[in-house]
């Protein structure tokens, strides 16, 4: 059993340790003289904002990429890894948060790719199925081995990169965001697995943004920031304000959200249907925030896309400022005072080939037209005048928006949408995959917003988010309204007593 | 101090994507000039410039289809047909309708192209190969497998004569440089090509988009048909076979990703400008015509592949450089 790192150091020596590595990327030190080690049974976790270089470390270990100086030993021995072969043939193991699963192949393939059992010239594929079976139990994944990996729920794909992990017999293993896109039921089985694994003797590094599961999981935890080791500290005594305060290198205090006064009816929804969801009625005012929540599969996403015209919905009544709308598109929607920032960051909102400037201006360049062409420097100017209000950090509004950060390409996607001065601003997932200092600057930047009169629409899974931003919340379970909260009675207790409600 | 060099920096990325092919273009021209005295001579040039232009018009109507991110396989088919249209117009209306007919049809089926598209999301490699086969059989079914002969009209030779098909092209390149550069539409395409969920809640009608950029490479297509029908008085179900593949390599040729959401017209012109030159050397070194395919083939090749080192060289070396100076 293990208890704290110092009783460890003295126990156990360990297993793997990565030995004042640095990286540079063209002159830029990503990982700066980092050092720290896993021993055998241990959960380390890594933690750190984006860009702290957790990602370069894991690679290092992995084999993708190699030290600038410094290395990684193994038992004590330092050991040359140039490719993810090595690393494996190493004993250790990297789960990408991107899987590296082939889609159209088993589950049993995918467990054993590139050293498949054979008989003969041919692939046993008895013996395939069998080990698979075995490890699969394990982790108490019941699904059949032969069937294709793309079948599968995002967190049954998970257990079978564990699943491969483990048949290599890997003796350390990575973990990068597992957790990630899981429901907390599915995050809270896996981390059941994780511990399972480390009392049959793995070391575990466990990277992850979620600190709760950090505290809740580890045995000793590291902090990068900037490149550097901040510390190293066994969980008992720490706590979260302390890991952020360290990742970001300042006391953050989540203030909580900020007395709203509402003023005139903005958005009246009665009635709505869209998909599987039903029923959702809600009132939204001039400077107050509204909440959409439940647990993933709950209906809000489908809400909020019904009302940007996205998908096709029902109602008895949409009206904005008293107006009955019509909804057929988005283009429908912008035009009827709907601002929109969608769930996906990547996917469904920025264009990565245009600049900042082009990101910003293209739902109005309408507006912005002289003749025919547009007229060039009101579209600078008003790239220029988000960038201030917005406190977008980059070198230049001409600069493609694939180079920025989560959270300033986050702030270019919000500019776009208050560019076509909506009078409604639906937030789905507003702070998905932003490092913890840019949340907090987001979440201020949406007070701002709502205290100069805004109404905003927020659908969100992350309860403290809802809690810190909403002063009002519908929650939703399997496409129903379950209740609406305000004030007080606005906790994360009732927003999940209401959300599992139909959840049996 | 580092907005100035990111300047720099990006100045120097965008001049060198634009014009790394008309290196390539000055290398080719010196290497001829050395191994042949028939190469720098004005005739000559004509030649090899009205070659590019024939195919660098379809070419820029392709550039526009490709930033949005998608393929048009049927233009040469489209060049046939109008070309057919155009001359069975002519000796009843005159040249004017003629080229209006010819144009508006290319435009025409490019529109239906872009429905297919857009509307029934076939992906654009499918549908366009489809009208490609209806169109080449339409066209037969036209022409009754003959070929169409303009007779005494010459002034449908305007098309062809003198140095106009490289003043179109110029004109199409102008036109479309700028609809990309500075106009709505062309926001409008590459935000589609780059990313087109993003473009649609953004509030871009992504599907209409569609439509009007391949009607545009349907006019373009069409022009080139009606040139080549000029140059030969002639038009039939057979005409501008290929000019599709052709059409697309000068499009990569001059810069512009496969992948969507840039455009660069001038490098288009570049790379036709290329291709006409090779292809006029190895007729002027009297290499066999069946060489000539495979010569082509690899000198494309070899200039890709230049001009990607080209650009991961300046990645690695020339812009650390930069960015080092500004320390």
């Amino acid at each position: 059993m293990i208890e704290t790192g110092d009783d460890l150091e003295m126990t156990t020596p360990p297993l793997l340790e990565v030995a004042d590595l640095t990286r540079r990327f063209h002159g830029v030190v990503a990982v700066d003289h980092v050092d720290f080690d896993v021993r055998p049974g241990e959960i380390h976790a890594l933690v750190g904002e984006n860009g702290a270089g957790k990602s370069t470390v894991i690679n290092v270990i992995g084999g993708v990429l190699q030290p600038s100086s410094g290395s990684i030993r193994i038992d004590g021995q330092s050991r040359h890894l140039p490719t993810p072969a090595s690393a494996q043939d190493a004993g250790i193991s990297v789960i990408f948060q991107e899987f590296n699963l082939l889609p159209h192949l088993s589950v049993a393939e995918n467990i054993y790719i590139n050293r498949e059992p054979t008989r003969g010239p041919v692939i046993d594929w008895q013996a395939m199925q069998r080990g698979s079976m075995e490890v699969l139990q394990r982790l108490g994944l019941e699904v059949d081995p032969r069937i294709a990996v793309d079948q599968l729920s995002v967190a049954q794909q998970q257990l079978v990169e564990i699943a491969r992990a483990l048949s290599f017999k890997s003796r350390v293993i990575v973990m990068d965001e597992p957790t990630a896109s899981l429901s907390d039921r599915e995050a809270d089985r896996l981390l059941e697995i994780v511990r399972d694994l480390a009392a049959e003797g793995t070391a575990i590094i466990y990277v992850s943004h979620r600190l709760a599961e950090v505290l809740a999981i580890a045995d000793r935890v590291t902090v990068l920031r900037d490149g550097r080791r901040v510390f190293t500290r066994p969980r008992e005594g720490l706590d979260e304000s302390q890991l952020v305060a360290a990742m970001v290198g300042r006391e953050l205090v989540y203030t909580a959200s900020p007395q709203r006064v509402p003023g005139e009816l903005r958005l009246r929804v009665r009635d709505f249907a869209v998909d599987r969801v039903e029923g959702v009625s809600f009132d939204l005012h001039a400077g107050e925030v509204v909440g959409l929540a439940g647990l993933m599969g709950c209906g809000a996403t489908e809400v909020v896309e019904g009302l940007f015209g996205l998908r096709p919905f029902a109602a008895k009544e949409v009206t904005v400022v008293g107006q009955a709308i019509a909804i057929r598109g988005p283009g429908e929607a912008l035009r009827s005072g709907f601002g929109y920032v969608p769930d996906d960051r990547k996917r469904k909102g920025i264009v990565p080939d245009l600049p900042i400037k082009h990101n910003i201006s293209l739902g109005v360049l309408g507006r912005m037209r002289r003749l025919l062409f547009i007229d060039g420097r009101r579209d600078r100017s008003m790239a220029e005048g988000f960038k201030q209000r917005l406190n977008i950090r980059c070198h230049d509004i001409e600069q493609e928006v694939a180079g920025l950060s989560g959270g300033n390409q986050q702030k270019v996607v919000l500019a776009r949408a208050l560019a076509s001065e909506s009078r409604v601003l639906i937030l789905a997932e507003p702070t998905r995959g932003v490092d913890v200092g840019a949340k907090e600057e987001i979440y201020s930047l949406i007070d701002g917003l709502v205290a100069d009169g805004m109404a905003v629409l927020l659908q969100t899974s992350e309860l403290p988010e809802l809690i810190r931003l909403a002063n009002r919340c519908v929650v939703m379970a399997n496409g129903i309204p379950q209740g609406e909260l305000a004030g007080s009675e606005l906790t994360q207790e009732a927003v999940m007593t209401l959300a599992t409600r139909f959840d049996v | 101090m580092t907005s100035v060099v990111d300047g720099v920096r990006r100045t120097a990325l965008a001049v060198w994507r634009t014009y790394r092919v008309g290196l390539f273009v000055v290398a080719v021209g010196l290497v001829l000039t050395l191994l042949t005295p028939r190469f720098l001579v004005e005739g000559n040039l004509v030649n090899v410039l009205t070659n590019a232009a024939v195919v660098a018009i379809v070419g820029l109507g392709m550039t526009l289809v490709i930033a949005s991110g998608n393929f048009d396989l049927s233009v040469g088919a489209i060049a046939a047909f109008a070309g057919a249209i155009s001359l069975s117009v002519v000796p009843t209306l005159g040249v004017g309708p003629g080229i209006a007919a010819g144009l508006i049809a290319g435009a025409v089926v490019g529109f239906v192209n872009g429905l297919i598209v857009a509307e029934l999301r076939v992906p654009a490699f499918i549908a366009t190969l489809g009208t490609l086969t209806i169109l080449r059989g339409l066209t037969l079914i036209y022409t009754g497998g003959r070929d169409i002969y303009l007779v005494g009209e010459t002034g449908y030779k305007i098309l062809s004569a003198g140095a106009m098909p490289v003043v179109l092209a110029v004109l199409v390149a102008a036109i479309l440089a700028q609809v990309v550069a500075r106009t709505r539409l062309g926001r409008h395409v590459l935000a589609v090509g780059s990313n087109q969920a993003a473009a649609t809640r953004a509030g871009v009608r992504s599907n209409r988009i569609l439509w009007v950029v391949f009607a545009i490479v349907g006019a373009t297509a069409a022009l080139t048909g009606m040139i080549i029908s000029a140059q030969v008085l002639t038009a039939n179900g057979r005409l501008a076979t290929g000019l599709e593949l052709s059409a697309i390599a000068v499009v990569v040729i001059g810069g512009t990703p496969l992948t969507g959401g840039r455009a660069t017209m001038i490098g288009t012109l570049l790379g036709a400008l290329l291709i006409s030159e090779i292809n006029n050397g190895l007729n002027l070194l009297n290499v066999p015509v069946f060489y000539q395919s495979l010569t082509t083939g690899v000198l494309l090749l070899a200039a890709v592949g230049v001009s990607t080192a080209g650009r991961q060289f300046m990645k690695r070396a020339i812009l650390p450089l930069i960015s080092r100076m500004s320390e």
